[in-house]
């Protein structure tokens, strides 16, 4: 599932995105550079993605399903296709690979655990969930 | 001490829309010294709660993680009692959204908005069936009245002080205390209210050198709970100055453990 998102819908949400993950975070808005993953450099945690989450869907006045990242990656391939005993598959993780273009591919491990998606998270990465739910909205209206 | 007693705050829910809204009363006992606004808003969470369990089939129940906004507009005297509601704003299998409002005949003393849950496994916490049993009590003739008993203030060592700008102070956790029977049985968790009311005590206290005066919390924002606090845990609280104007002051609190943040919020306190 290649995205077709670019860079200026991208940087064009940035801004608002930043400063709303500075709140969440209680850091800086220079230190929510691009690409600066979210648990390795910033020492988020798990309650820190429901927040940022939570505060992007006030902010934006979007609706993002809990758990949205990981359920668009999958796409139309079936639980047992994405993961298997907690591990993704081959296409799984081809799937992630695809759906979180902007993650440098060398931070993807393999074998891959489901639960260290969260690990692969930049701010990028919630730029383009807001990008994502506004086409969304645009749609449903 | 009994279940459902010690720091249970539903006595009885009045009105269920499952999924949607529900509310309830609770009598403040008489005997009490006071009930802080921690607990008044620890009320409505449990109220909230409920519907979200029932809603859940008594498999999973929430606990506290996020309150974007409180606002504390009155007091819950003791003798009173308290009117409870809370709207379920959404959420999913995963998590619960809801906020909440208590009163005093007409008189709103407290409104929680965007307050968001994960529902975690009944089990870990609790009987299911003995959590559906008191839940059909509740919406019954309801629970006897006035079991609460008060909660011990735990005590705050003040280690750090700069004036008007900052307070660090340690907060024990007791080993053991009537609550952790009731919060929760089977995994005894240091109730995240409680953990607020003892940060807005400390806020008070800088507030008050801020202000020149008594001060009151008046509005709780972002609030965030990292993890749970276990009996015997050993916390560093702290209060940071963030802006003044006439008559208010906010604050920013934090709870950390062993360098780890635990629970962030902030407070806006105003003279009394």
């Amino acid at each position: 599932m290649p995205t077709d998102i670019n860079q200026d819908e991208v940087l064009a949400v940035y801004p608002k995105v930043a400063e709303t993950m500075a709140d969440a975070l209680g850091c800086t808005v220079e230190q929510l550079v691009l690409d600066v993953p979210l648990i390795e450099g910033l020492d988020a945690e798990s309650i820190d993605f429901l927040d940022i989450i939570f505060r992007l869907e006030r902010a934006f006045k979007i609706k993002i399903p809990r758990g949205k990242i990981v359920e668009d990656a999958r796409g139309d391939l079936s639980e047992a296709e994405f993961e298997h005993k907690g591990y993704l598959t081959d296409a799984g993780l081809q799937r992630l690979r695809d759906y979180l273009s902007e993650v440098p591919a060398n931070r993807f491990q393999s074998p891959m655990k489901v639960a260290d998606i969260p690990r692969l998270f930049t701010v990028e990465t919630f730029c383009r969930v807001v990008v994502r739910a506004r086409r969304a909205s645009a749609v449903a209206q | 001490m009994e279940h459902f007693a010690a720091f249970s705050f539903v006595d009885r829910i009045t009105e269920l829309t499952p999924g949607t809204s529900v509310r309830g009363v609770f009598a403040v006992p008489a005997a009490l010294p006071d009930f802080s606004a921690g607990l008044v808003a620890e009320a409505i969470g449990q109220l909230a709660a409920w519907a979200a369990m029932a809603q859940a089939e008594f498999r999973k129940r929430p606990v506290a993680a996020l309150a974007a906004d409180i606002r504390i507009i009155g007091e819950a005297a003791p003798g009173c009692r308290l009117d409870l509601g809370a709207e379920i704003d959404g959420g999913d299998r995963d998590t619960v959204l809801y906020g909440g409002w208590a009163q005093v005949g007409d008189a709103r003393v407290m409104e929680m908005r965007q307050c968001l849950g994960p529902m975690l496994p009944m089990d870990d916490f609790d009987d299911p069936a003995a959590v559906r049993r008191h839940f059909e009590t509740l919406r019954a003739a309801g629970a006897r009245p006035g079991r609460f008993g008060g909660v011990a203030e735990p005590e705050i060592d003040i280690f750090e002080r700069s004036a008007g700008q900052r307070l660090r102070a340690t907060l024990r956790v007791p080993e053991s205390a009537p609550f952790f029977a009731d919060h929760f049985p089977r995994r005894p968790v240091y109730p995240a209210t409680l953990l607020l009311d003892a940060e807005t005590r400390l806020a008070a206290v800088l507030a008050q050198q801020v202000l020149h005066g008594p001060a009151k919390v008046h509005r709780v924002t972002g609030v965030k709970l990292r993890s749970f606090v276990v009996p015997g845990q050993v916390l560093e609280i702290g209060a940071d100055t963030l802006s003044h104007a006439s008559g208010s002051v906010r604050l920013g609190v934090t709870a950390t453990a062993e360098g780890k943040r635990v629970a962030t919020a902030r407070v806006e306190m105003v003279a009394s």
